[in-house]
């Protein structure tokens, strides 16, 4: 990370750089910018969403380092060096990854707003070596991602079925 | 957001030098503290990352004891395999609060240095002495069901503190190691948090400067059982309206020894010592658990709409007490 | 041949496809639009109840980096009022404009506007911006205290109905109840906030909204700007859902434009969580008293409702608690009526299923006590007052399967096997409860315009500016075209959600399938018979044929003597690029029927008396909406109203301090709603599929909303079975349930 000449109220802008969805990325962000406004206004990468602000739905999850967090609540000058997975970042080669073709399968969603939340926090879970694989488990590590359609039913069978294919 | 400087320390002695005064604020996870920078009720000029910092070891100590580094996260430290085994009621508390996600980012230190949820602190402009002391205080006389203690509150303050780590490392037993301007050292987990009694703006034994480094949890209570209950209105992802961590051993039937804290009603992660002190030599049933639960809320002092939580707290009490000591298949 | 076609592909379990594009996070919403040189508003919100603004100090904020200007009441362009007309298709639920005066009606009510070059910059400097108020000092912040000092309520004459003589036979009935139940403030959270991206361009508007009325927005920016209509384009291809908040323009997307216009920038401004409480509407709280009078055989004698609901200040909401209550079961004589009070919030607008959801919490969970001051089974009484006519319209119902789905749903869950006697049901730790409640809502159908390419490419195009709110408009619209021509779903392009489309709906009331699919239909026939002049005419396929003799199936036109050409080679042939369709449809044919959708809930709870834990532990709903189009998207749109229902019933309220009159909960940590770890044991969703034809050719009457008619009711009763406790004011805390 390195200063740069960049001033807003005097305070300048760093440089730092990400590996984001497998591409190394320099950016220069001020220390106020959050992760995920480094993403949506900055990066363009509008797929992870802002749903709150404040740590409270969910749907800006994104990975840092194969850890699956809140977004908003992380400001991007502590990313320096970091791993960050999006929603972008999920398919490879234009194929839908599993998630995303058991949310399509299951229906899991409907306005779609939650969704890349939603799929951020599934592959942690189903990843996780902690994390149950019970249908309470799953529903009550998920609970950190609000889905206000109430697609809840689908969702958990969009993870279930993904099990062993991530 | 604000405007902040902002500087990455390498090394805690470097951020409590950066750390400067009243206008800094060190960051770990961040969950705190950006949530309150955005709607401007925290307002730092400058914050010190303490991300660098090598304090991520969970490491045993000779004596038993459990040292844990300030930045260890939540996930982290409630799947350990000594906090799962020997200080259950620690991981199971850990696992309790907020989402899986917020739990990755939270560290050990910061989750100590949680703020209230009290709505009269967040929304800037009502009474709230923690905010702007010797304003007021708008929970009494407002909505106060569900952030609200009935333990430990003044007429200055009745807001809870929201962490579960923290009833379970009261229950524990705790030093916190801090470091500031003057060197380390340790305040015991009990006396980390202060009661708002006049100054609720003075929420904890820090001095300015000083960081969190490490958290000692006191060794097991040998043959003990330990567990986390958490009664809230919606199954997950919301803070205690009432909690119970207890840590009970017995010999044959009887209580030898016992701990109960509890989160959701006190002002403060709530030690219950008289409660455990009318426990042991007794016997492991219903009734002496009720006799200690309702010891544990006496002199509490409900408020408009939080008088349930005597009743739902001792509740808690029963049924983590009845559970620590269930017959095991 | 069409109608194996239709067989097929209309009530298909077929996937969204929009999905990939949602999945992706391709799928734009307003606030995913990043134009060139835009800046960033953020809102100053009162901090008041009432009152007025007695000076705006900016001079700190000006200072604060990236600031490009600051909007308040003394810095604002003037603009128009829209006339809010339903008709006209200008209709908002908040008539006064953003800035019009110095005037404070609500907390969270915009101040001031600040527009900098990045959002962190325009909201730190918006935290910035002073405001002095002279605050009233007895600020009315809920229904009773509305009750208490907001003067006379309004009576809201054109929603009420009367039959019968319902208070002499409420007299005179063997058997009574009158009972007031209490519905709060709730507010709709749709996971994405409210967002504006307005760009001006030679004096035209292009305004990307998170909108559930595309052509509504559009009159309406139209009649605020003085502009014609045309000179207008609002997009809102995708919507993080809006439940009736995003119906109407609130003044946020004015204030956006209008910045935009004055700065000379592209603006966007996300209206903050927080203020999603205040300034974007919310369902208004409730109190509403019935009466009911029943014979000794459990047959209704009287019924009345009658309901009052806070509105704003400046405008007036109708919360028509009733609007199920007089025809769902038969009752010679009958009230209902509705009464508005003013308080100091922001203007209530429709929230999923507006009127029917607190009304029938009211009206179900009375039926309920009547039955068990009958001593009846409760589903048993509700079948002894079925009817199979709308008594307000004196019309036959269109279709009705009640008691099907009386039946079906309870079979399901095994009612019969429901102990009455109450905390009878026990599992370890929990008592049971059961409790079952009906869902109505009224189907309803508006005029529609659609257009319909079929392409020489073998793909087909359809458009329509209704929106998919979540609900699978995408999908179902591409199901419509495939069901007449036969081409596959993955061949068929939907483009949705864009004033410059033909007109269509607004995504609400559960209308937009009933409304879409039939313009649809229409376009598309529109489109053949354009293939078939084009296939009869010189140098056509089948030239000089009749196009009468001619038909469509499986993609290919045919003349019944055995020729068949592929459209593709039709068009191909002529050189040209497609044929095209458009139609225009009406709304509900009127007068021969009532046209109302149907269903019942069957709900288990479980009560951890040691605890004080209450969960919603299984679900079993039987739905009767017509015809089924798609059936994932459908049982989806009834179990996300489960969920819905269940946080109406558990958690769900919007607090104001009575003091101050500001929100106290009013984020998304404090106001409650369902997450994951509430969801039922099971769900099960019964959908009945029995097409409603007089209602439109697709025999469907739409989904959105009745799942969470009588869910909270349901729940309500399941608790009452569990605990003996009747709640008739939700949400139903663990406190009313503690024993005293």
């Amino acid at each position: 990370m390195s200063e740069t000449s960049t001033a807003a109220g005097g305070i300048s802008a760093c440089s730092i750089t990400l590996q984001l969805n497998g591409q190394r990325r320099e950016v220069e962000v001020y220390p106020w910018t959050t992760l995920l406004d480094l993403l949506r206004e900055q990066l363009h990468l509008t797929g992870t969403k802002k749903g709150c602000d404040h740590g409270q739905c969910g749907a800006c999850n994104v990975h840092v380092n194969g850890t699956v967090i809140n977004s908003c609540l992380s400001l991007a000058v502590m990313h320096d060096g970091d791993e960050i997975t999006t929603v972008e970042g999920l398919s490879e080669n234009g194929e839908l990854h599993p998630i995303q073709q058991a949310f399509l399968d299951e229906d899991a969603y409907q306005c779609g707003y939650c969704t890349a939340g939603q799929m951020m926090t599934a592959t942690y879970v189903l990843n996780s070596s902690h994390i149950g694989d019970s249908d309470d488990a799953v529903r009550e590590a998920m609970s950190g991602n609000i889905c206000r359609c109430g697609a809840y039913k689908n969702i958990l069978a969009a993870v279930q079925s993904t099990r062993g294919k991530v | 957001m604000r405007n902040f400087e902002y500087q990455k320390a390498d090394s805690v002695n470097a951020a409590v030098t950066a750390h400067a005064g009243q206008a800094s604020s060190f960051v770990a996870g961040g969950t705190t503290l950006l949530d309150l920078v955005k709607i401007d009720i925290m307002q730092p000029e400058r914050v010190v990352d303490v991300n660098g910092l090598p304090l991520y070891d969970v490491e045993a100590l000779d004596d038993g004891r459990l040292k844990i580094g300030a930045m260890v996260s939540n996930t982290d430290l409630a799947y350990h395999p000594t906090v799962v085994e020997k200080y259950a009621v620690l991981s199971e508390a850990l696992l309790s609060g907020a989402s899986t996600s917020l739990r990755n980012k939270a560290t050990t230190g910061g989750n100590v240095m949680q703020r209230v949820r009290c709505p009269y602190f967040r929304d800037g402009v009502s009474a709230c002495n923690k905010r702007e002391p010797g304003s007021g205080c708008a929970a009494i006389g407002g909505h106060n069901r569900s952030v609200h203690a009935v333990l430990g509150t003044s007429e200055q303050c009745i807001a809870t503190h929201p962490s579960d780590m923290c009833v379970a490392m009261a229950a524990i037993g705790a030093k916190v190691l801090v470091t500031g301007p003057n060197g380390e050292r340790e305040i015991d987990f009990l006396d980390f948090h202060l009661l708002p009694g006049d100054s609720p703006e003075k929420e904890h034994a820090l001095d300015v400067d000083e960081l969190i480094t490490h958290v000692v949890l006191d060794a097991p209570i040998e043959g003990s059982r330990s567990t986390y209950l958490k009664l809230r209105d919606r199954a997950s992802y919301q803070f205690a309206l009432a909690s119970s961590g207890v840590i009970v051993a017995t010999e044959g039937n009887t209580i030898r020894d016992a701990r109960i804290a509890l989160g959701g009603v006190g002002t403060k992660p709530w030690r219950a010592r008289e409660a455990e002190q009318a426990l042991i030599g007794e016997p492991a049933t219903e009734q002496s658990f009720k006799k200690a639960a309702e010891i544990a809320f006496k002199g509490a002092t409900p408020y408009e709409h939080n008088a349930f939580k005597i009743p739902l707290g001792q509740q808690a009490i029963v049924r983590s007490l009845t559970h620590a000591t269930a017959a095991r298949a | 041949m069409t109608d194996k076609i239709q067989a097929k592909i209309i009530g298909a379990s077929k996937p969204r496809i929009d999905g990939p594009q949602k999945l992706r996070g391709e799928a734009m919403y307003a606030a995913d639009h990043h134009l060139p040189n835009m800046a960033y508003a953020y809102g100053v919100f009162s901090t008041v109840a009432s009152g007025t603004i007695d000076h705006i100090d900016l001079s700190k904020a000006k200072q604060m980096p990236g600031v490009i200007d600051i909007f308040h009441h003394d810095h604002f362009p003037d603009l128009y009022r829209t006339p809010s007309s339903f008709a006209q298709e200008n209709k908002v639920d908040e008539t006064r404009l953003p800035f019009e005066d110095g005037k404070v009606y609500y907390p969270g009510q915009f101040v001031a506007l600040v527009v900098a070059d990045t959002f962190a910059n325009a909201r730190a400097a918006a935290y910035a911006v002073k405001v002095d108020y002279s605050a009233d000092a007895e600020p009315i912040a809920t229904l009773s205290q509305a009750l208490e000092r907001g003067g006379e309520p309004k009576t809201a004459k054109s929603s009420g109905h009367s039959r019968g003589n319902p208070d002499s036979a409420y007299e005179s009935s063997t058997n009574r109840i009158d009972v007031t139940y209490v519905t709060p403030m709730e507010t709709h959270n749709p996971m994405e906030m409210h967002a504006s991206t307005a760009s001006w361009e030679n004096g035209d508007l292009v305004l990307y909204e998170a909108s559930q009325g595309v052509i509504f927005a559009r009159n309406v920016m139209a009649k605020v700007f003085g502009l014609a209509p045309e000179r207008v384009e609002v997009r809102s291809p995708f919507i993080g859902s809006g439940f009736g908040s995003k119906l109407w323009i609130w003044p946020h997307a004015i204030a956006a434009a209008a910045a935009s216009r004055e700065v000379g920038r592209p603006v966007q401004l996300v209206v903050p969580r927080q203020q999603m409480f205040t300034t974007t509407g919310h369902r208004p709280p409730t109190q509403q008293q019935i009466r009911i009078g029943a014979d000794d055989n459990g047959k209704l004698t009287a019924l009345t409702h009658d309901s009052i609901n806070t509105t704003s200040m400046v405008d007036t909401y109708v919360e028509s608690t009733g609007s199920c209550t007089k025809s769902l079961y038969d009752c010679e004589n009958l009230r209902v009526s509705h009464a508005t009070i003013g308080a100091n919030h922001g203007t209530p607008t429709s929230m999923r299923a507006p009127g029917a959801a607190p009304g029938l919490f009211a009206l179900e969970s009375a039926m309920d006590e009547m039955a068990e001051k009958l001593n009846m089974d409760p589903l048993e009484f509700r079948k002894a007052n079925y009817t199979e006519r709308d008594q307000s319209m004196d019309l036959p119902f269109s279709s009705i399967h009640l008691m099907e789905a009386f039946d079906k749903g309870a079979e399901k869950f095994g009612w019969a096997k429901r102990d009455h006697a109450v905390g009878s049901m026990r599992d370890g730790d929990e008592i049971i409860g059961w409790g079952m409640a009906a869902c109505n809502w009224e189907a309803l159908k508006m005029n529609c315009d659609a257009r319909v390419s079929l392409r020489a490419d073998g793909t087909a195009y359809a458009s329509c500016a209704t929106q998919d709110i979540g609900t699978g408009t995408y999908t179902i619209v591409a199901q419509a075209v495939s069901s007449i021509t036969g081409i596959p779903l993955d061949k068929i392009e939907v483009e949705l959600g864009d004033s410059s489309y033909p007109s269509g709906p607004v995504s609400g009331g559960s209308w937009a399938t009933a409304t879409t699919l039939p313009a649809i239909a229409e376009a598309t026939r529109s489109a053949i018979e354009a293939l078939k002049s084009y296939a009869i005419g010189d140098g056509g396929a089948f030239a000089g044929a009749k196009a009468d003799d001619l038909s469509f199936d499986d993609g290919k036109l045919s003349d019944g003597d055995g020729k068949s050409v592929a459209y593709t080679d039709v068009l191909g042939q002529l050189k040209l690029a497609n044929a095209d369709g458009e139609a225009h449809t009406p709304g509900a044919p009127q007068g021969e029927y009532s046209f109302r959708s149907f269903g019942a809930h069957f709900v288990e709870v479980r009560w951890d008396p040691g605890i004080s834990r209450l969960r919603v532990s299984r679900v079993v709903s039987a739905i009767d909406v017509g015809q089924i189009i798609n059936e994932k998207t459908s049982a989806n749109q009834v179990e996300g109203a489960i969920a819905m229902g269940i946080g109406m019933a558990l958690f769900e309220a919007t607090e104001y301090d009575e003091r101050s009159g500001l929100p106290v909960n009013n984020n998304y940590a404090e106001y409650l709603v369902p997450v994951h770890a509430d969801q039922p044991d099971s769900v099960d969703v019964i959908l009945l599929d029995h097409p409603d034809y007089a209602f439109n050719e697709f025999g469907a009457r739409g989904i959105g909303e009745i799942g969470v008619t009588g869910m909270a009711a349901a729940v309500a009763n399941a608790v009452h079975h569990a605990t003996g406790k009747r709640i008739r004011e939700l949400p139903i805390r663990l406190e009313q349930l503690m024993s005293a």
